[in-house]
Formats: structure tokens, C-alpha cells, sequence
């Protein structure tokens, strides 16, 4: 492992918000602060790759798009079936789990892009569609799920109804709608498209805003994202032992996964298997987590923030991407 | 002397992503208002921070004759059932001008 990668300042910046949250330090990011350059993040990452899709192959576009489904709707069930086999959640709590891990951390992906440009690596652009993609069918699959565990329950209960079946259909299709157009999906493909066709003269102007203060604002959300990695850390024994090493396991497998699908069907370079291995390794903690509490009310929040957050986001930061190199490495021909 | 006029005052805390379903039953079963507070704090269901900005709680205020407060609660207790998680407490107000709190939004 590359000990370099650990010393990017993205990833420092990470370490110092965990640190200072630790030693308890009165630091406060104003609130929303995350959020505002989440959208950021998005907008320039989306204009970037958008130009640079316009310029891509279609066919390999639409390739990416299958394979990016297929790890989105096959993960969180994966997940679900590893969680229920350690008995140590509930079917929904697991489900909801599940589906945290079927979608995908932009700030994590954004890392690893940080990564591979520090170590000069080149990668193709067509993970980044696979981003956009992978947000929402997670989140249907969890549904999906969910419903499931509560026939089981209600069977299992003598017909015990958990939720009236004529509320339940029209609250699928309002959880359906958002899944599609929640602000992720929404920024980011929306940036996509706007880059793809802006006029090339307009891109250049706004070259400063995509490219050059790109990283310091990565910096700056790390920082604080690290800070709320910690707090969430301070729920580790709540989640217990099992829960947490599947924080930990279950992105070891998505992301071995995610790199043999980059490598070997859709022939990317180290770089663009990598980027693919990020998306099958993170779970998400900005579009998930709302949308499962609307959809899965049972589940206890406590243990997917917690996950996503505490566990999964920190390590897949610092172990995980220079991890998911080398597996790039060894699969790539 | 001003005259003082007993209201009821609902409050209920919980999370964000459920402004919109609180909002639509008030709509539905009738309030003259609301007003709708960003919260943090601790309980059942860890710690709500609103830092990140990307879990945040909220706090819900609505003031009501009493004669509307059952049918609202009724409809709080069937999500309660469903499993989420709501906090509810109310309270004893005294308002100025009742007539405010009889014409209903839509």
C-alpha cells in the first residue's frame, strides 16, 4: 500500500476533523456547511465529467450504465442476505442497512478522483455516470426489502397488519419518485448534461470554479465531514461487533466486485477500476438515510448512520482506496 | 385589560425528512398554521445533530381549537404505529385573538 495516498491533504484535512471532535475541540462548521459544498462538489465533478462524456464513446457510456444497475440492485441484497444470516438485526433494520450500501458516497468517490490525480493516474470519465446511476436503485431495492420483512413479520405475527396496504402502494410510489429525483441525482446529472452541451467558450470561463478551487473545497468538506464521522464513531457500541465488522466487510466485497467489473467487463484502465471499486465499496449517508426513514420507519436509524458514517466512510477514506488500487492493479491486464 | 382565550399547542419533534407528510396532514385535517423549527438533541433514536446538515431534526409548533386536536392526533397515532419516530407533547396556551386560529390553510 501506497503510504502517500494517506498523506493527501484531503484525507489529512479528514483526520484533523476526527481529531479535533476527539479532543474535544468548541471548532463548529456553520450549519448546512457539508450540504452546500456537497452541491458543489457535484456541480463541478458533473460539468467536468459532462464535457468530457460529450467527447466519449456512447456504447461503452450505455455499458457502464447496465453494469452500474446491475451492482445497484445485486449489493443491497448481498447485504440484506449477510445481515439477516448473523441474526443480529431485525429483516428491516437489515434492509434498510442494505440499502445504504447498494447506493454510493460522492465524497468518497471524490477521494479516491483526489487519489488517482495526486499519483497522476489517468481513469475514464464513465464512473461518473456510474455515480449518478447508482444512487437510486438502492434505495427501491430497500424497499423492496423491506416490504418483504413485513409480510414475513405480519405472517409471523398471526396477520398482524404493521401498515395499512392501501397506504403502503401510494407511499411506495412517492418513495419511488424521490429516489429518482433526490438533489444528487438531480445536481449531478443535471451538471452533466449542462457541461456536455455548453458551449465550449462558457466552459472555459468556468474553469476556475470546476478545476482549480476543486480540491480545496474537497478539503474543506472532508474537515468536516471527519467531524461528523467522529460523533457518529461515539455510537460504536451501540451498533456491536458484528454490525461493525460488516461496516468493514461488506465494502471489501463491493468493491472487490466493483473493480473485477471495471477490469474485466467494461476493460477500464487501473484508474476508471478503481473509481468503479469506490462506487461498489461506499455507502451512502446523504441520499439513503432520509429516504429509509420515510420508507422504512421501523428501523433503527442508530444503526446505518452509524455504519455509513462511523464505519464505512472513514475506513473506505483511508484503507479502503489505496486498497481498491491494488486490487485494480492485480485485476487489470 | 387585554381578554386571554385558551388554545391548545401541539409540538412534535422529529426528523426532517418527515416535514412533508406532518404538513400535508395539517392541510388535510385542518390548522390555521404552523411554524417549524430546526432542532437538535438526543433520545431513542441516537444523537440528531444538525450540523452535517444532512440529519437534522425539526420541532413543530401548531396552536388549535381543541375541538380540531382529535382528529390530527389520531392520524400522529396511526404513524406512530407504522413506526415512526414522533415525539409528541401538548400544551396549555393562552392567545389574543382565537379568531386566528379558526380559519384553516389549504
Amino acid at each position: 500500500m501506497n503510504l502517500s495516498s494517506l498523506l493527501l491533504p484531503a484525507v489529512l484535512f479528514f483526520a484533523l476533523g476526527v481529531i479535533a471532535r476527539l479532543i474535544k475541540s468548541d471548532l463548529k462548521f456553520p450549519p448546512d456547511l457539508a450540504k452546500v459544498l456537497s452541491i458543489y462538489l457535484l456541480m463541478a465533478i458533473g460539468l467536468h465529467g459532462g464535457y468530457e462524456l460529450a467527447k466519449a464513446d456512447m456504447a461503452i457510456a450505455f455499458q457502464s450504465i447496465i453494469w452500474a444497475l446491475i451492482l445497484g440492485f445485486t449489493l443491497p441484497i448481498v447485504g440484506y442476505l449477510a445481515l439477516v444470516a448473523t441474526r443480529k438485526v431485525s429483516p428491516l433494520d437489515a434492509a434498510a442497512i442494505s440499502a445504504h450500501y447498494g447506493s454510493v458516497s460522492a465524497g468518497t468517490f471524490l477521494t479516491a478522483i483526489a487519489y488517482l490525480d495526486n499519483l497522476s493516474i489517468q481513469y475514464e470519465t464513465y464512473p461518473l455516470i456510474m455515480l449518478a446511476v447508482m444512487e437510486s436503485p438502492a434505495i427501491v431495492v430497500g424497499l423492496l426489502l423491506a416490504a418483504k420483512a413485513r409480510h414475513t413479520l405480519a405472517a409471523r405475527e398471526g396477520g398482524g397488519n404493521l401498515a395499512g396496504k392501501s397506504g403502503e402502494k401510494s407511499d411506495l410510489k412517492d418513495m419511488l419518485r424521490d429516489a429518482f429525483t433526490n438533489g444528487s441525482v438531480v445536481v449531478l446529472i443535471g451538471s452533466m448534461i449542462i457541461g456536455a452541451i455548453a458551449a465550449p467558450s462558457g466552459m472555459e470561463s468556468l474553469k476556475p470554479f470546476i478545476d482549480e478551487i476543486f480540491m480545496g473545497v474537497l478539503c474543506l468538506f472532508l474537515f468536516d465531514m471527519g467531524m461528523v464521522a467522529a460523533r457518529r464513531i461515539g455510537d460504536f457500541k451501540q451498533v456491536g461487533i458484528v454490525l461493525a465488522a460488516f461496516g468493514v466487510v461488506m465494502p471489501l466485497v463491493g468493491g472487490a466486485v466493483g473493480v473485477y467489473i471495471g477490469a474485466s467487463m467494461l476493460d477500464f484502465s487501473v484508474g476508471g477500476s478503481m473509481l468503479v471499486g469506490v462506487l461498489g465499496a461506499s455507502a451512502s449517508y446523504i441520499a439513503v438515510p432520509p429516504a429509509m426513514r420515510l420508507a422504512i420507519p421501523e428501523a433503527n436509524p442508530s444503526f446505518y448512520l452509524t455504519l455509513s458514517l462511523g464505519i464505512t466512510f472513514p475506513f473506505n477514506v483511508i484503507i479502503g482506496i489505496p486498497l481498491y488500487h491494488s486490487m485494480a492493479k492485480a485485476m487489470v491486464p | 385589560m387585554v381578554s386571554l382565550y385558551s388554545e391548545k399547542m401541539l409540538n412534535i419533534i422529529c426528523n426532517d425528512s418527515l416535514e412533508e407528510k406532518i404538513v400535508c396532514m395539517f392541510k388535510k385535517y385542518g390548522v390555521s398554521g404552523y411554524t417549524i423549527l430546526t432542532a437538535r438533541g438526543e433520545g431513542s433514536s441516537g444523537h440528531i445533530s444538525d450540523m452535517s446538515g444532512f440529519d437534522a431534526n425539526i420541532m413543530v409548533k401548531v396552536i388549535l381549537p381543541e375541538s380540531r386536536m382529535q382528529v390530527i392526533l389520531e392520524s400522529i397515532e396511526r404513524k406512530i404505529k407504522k413506526g415512526y419516530h414522533l415525539t409528541i407533547y401538548i400544551t396549555n396556551v393562552e392567545v389574543i385573538s382565537p379568531e386566528k386560529f379558526e380559519k384553516t390553510i389549504s
